[in-house]
């Protein structure tokens, strides 16, 4: 996949946050996010990721989340949490990416307000298909 | 390092103890992680192109290792991006396992075993999943603070995670069984819908 502007007919690209503390894990995405044509944002845990949040402009506001759970200082319920508590990311996509697939997690995840959930090691195609599916 | 006898750094105490009952040997087979913070579990396992990584944090007396291949068990995707997600995956488990005990990411030192050329019909996975170690480490910047990996012998890998201590020995004796392999007897769970997406 090449970034295409007229993909699904817009002309800039959707940016993408990514939130995990491994950097490896960071790369990863940020390989398969731009082969997909988005842009990446990247967060390290979710004291960094609002920060960064706070500081955004127009054109660095992400149209998607993609957060791990299990992060130093702030974990991805923590972060997902403080995002349904901003009036303007209520209705922000978030995407749990995580090695954790117990039930009880899951259902943390949704309370927190969570999009979805899916379970590491990434797809690609699955991951792609996941993002168009909230993206749209 | 090819020595056989003496073992290459043995640390007396070890020895002694490793025998005496009381301490808890614990075998970790591919596919597995284990972590510990008591002074008396020993982790053992035995490694032929697979790689070991004993994870440690010395302030808080927590460690682990890992043993896995660069390929996810019973699945055939072998392309280098998706063995490099299931290596950081396996890493990732084993670092996520030890900080849930209290380890700090920025604490953590490593040990590698493994990764060697074994004439298993595999080409020479041993020194890609040693390759991929090394760089794992240098991107997460946990320090590297000894290494045995390479060559053509299988190794016996024995590690005290609550107090980082490890050594490993060259296994070249024929008699010894091979080293046990996920495809068979006993295969690990792969990790339940990996990959897989649900939505809320």
């Amino acid at each position: 996949m090449s970034l295409d502007p007229y993909r699904k007919g817009q002309f800039v690209s959707q940016l993408i946050m990514t939130v995990d503390d491994s950097p490896s894990m960071r790369m990863l995405l940020r390989a398969a996010l731009t082969d997909m044509g988005y842009r990446v944002l990247e967060a390290e845990d979710g004291v960094h990721a609002l920060d960064t949040l706070e500081g955004v402009t127009a054109d660095t506001v992400p149209d998607l989340v993609i957060t791990d759970i299990n992060m130093p200082r702030m974990d991805g319920f923590g972060l997902i949490e403080a995002l349904r508590r901003q009036p303007d990311r209520r209705n922000l996509p978030i995407l749990v990416l995580t090695t954790e697939s117990s039930d009880e997690k899951k259902a943390r995840a949704r309370e927190a307000g969570a999009t979805g959930w899916i379970v590491k090691p990434f797809n690609p195609e699955k991951l792609a298909a996941a993002i168009r599916r909230v993206l749209h | 390092m090819a020595q056989q006898s003496p073992p290459p750094f043995t640390p007396p105490p070890l020895t002694r103890l490793a025998h005496r009952d009381g301490l808890r040997r614990i075998n970790v087979i591919q596919g597995e992680t284990r972590v510990s913070q008591d002074k008396d579990v020993v982790l053992t396992t035995v490694l032929g192109s697979c790689i070991s990584a004993c994870l440690y944090d010395p302030i808080a007396g927590i460690g682990g290792l890992n043993h896995f291949l660069l390929a996810e068990p019973g699945v055939a995707e072998t392309d280098p991006k998706s063995m490099q997600r299931y290596g950081v995956y396996a890493m990732e488990v084993l670092i996520n396992a030890m900080m849930a005990l209290g380890a700090q990411r920025h604490s953590l030192k490593a040990r590698l075993f493994g990764g060697a050329m074994m004439r298993d019909g595999f080409r020479d996975i041993g020194s890609a999943n040693a390759q991929f170690a090394r760089r794992f480490l240098a991107d997460e910047r946990i320090a590297l603070v000894g290494e045995d990996v390479g060559g053509v012998s299988a190794r016996r890998v024995e590690f005290r995670p609550a107090l980082g201590l490890a050594r490993c020995r060259h296994v070249t004796d024929t008699a010894l069984p091979p080293p046990p392999r996920a495809a068979r007897p006993a295969p690990p769970p792969p990790p339940a819908a990996t990959g897989d997406v649900e939505f809320f």
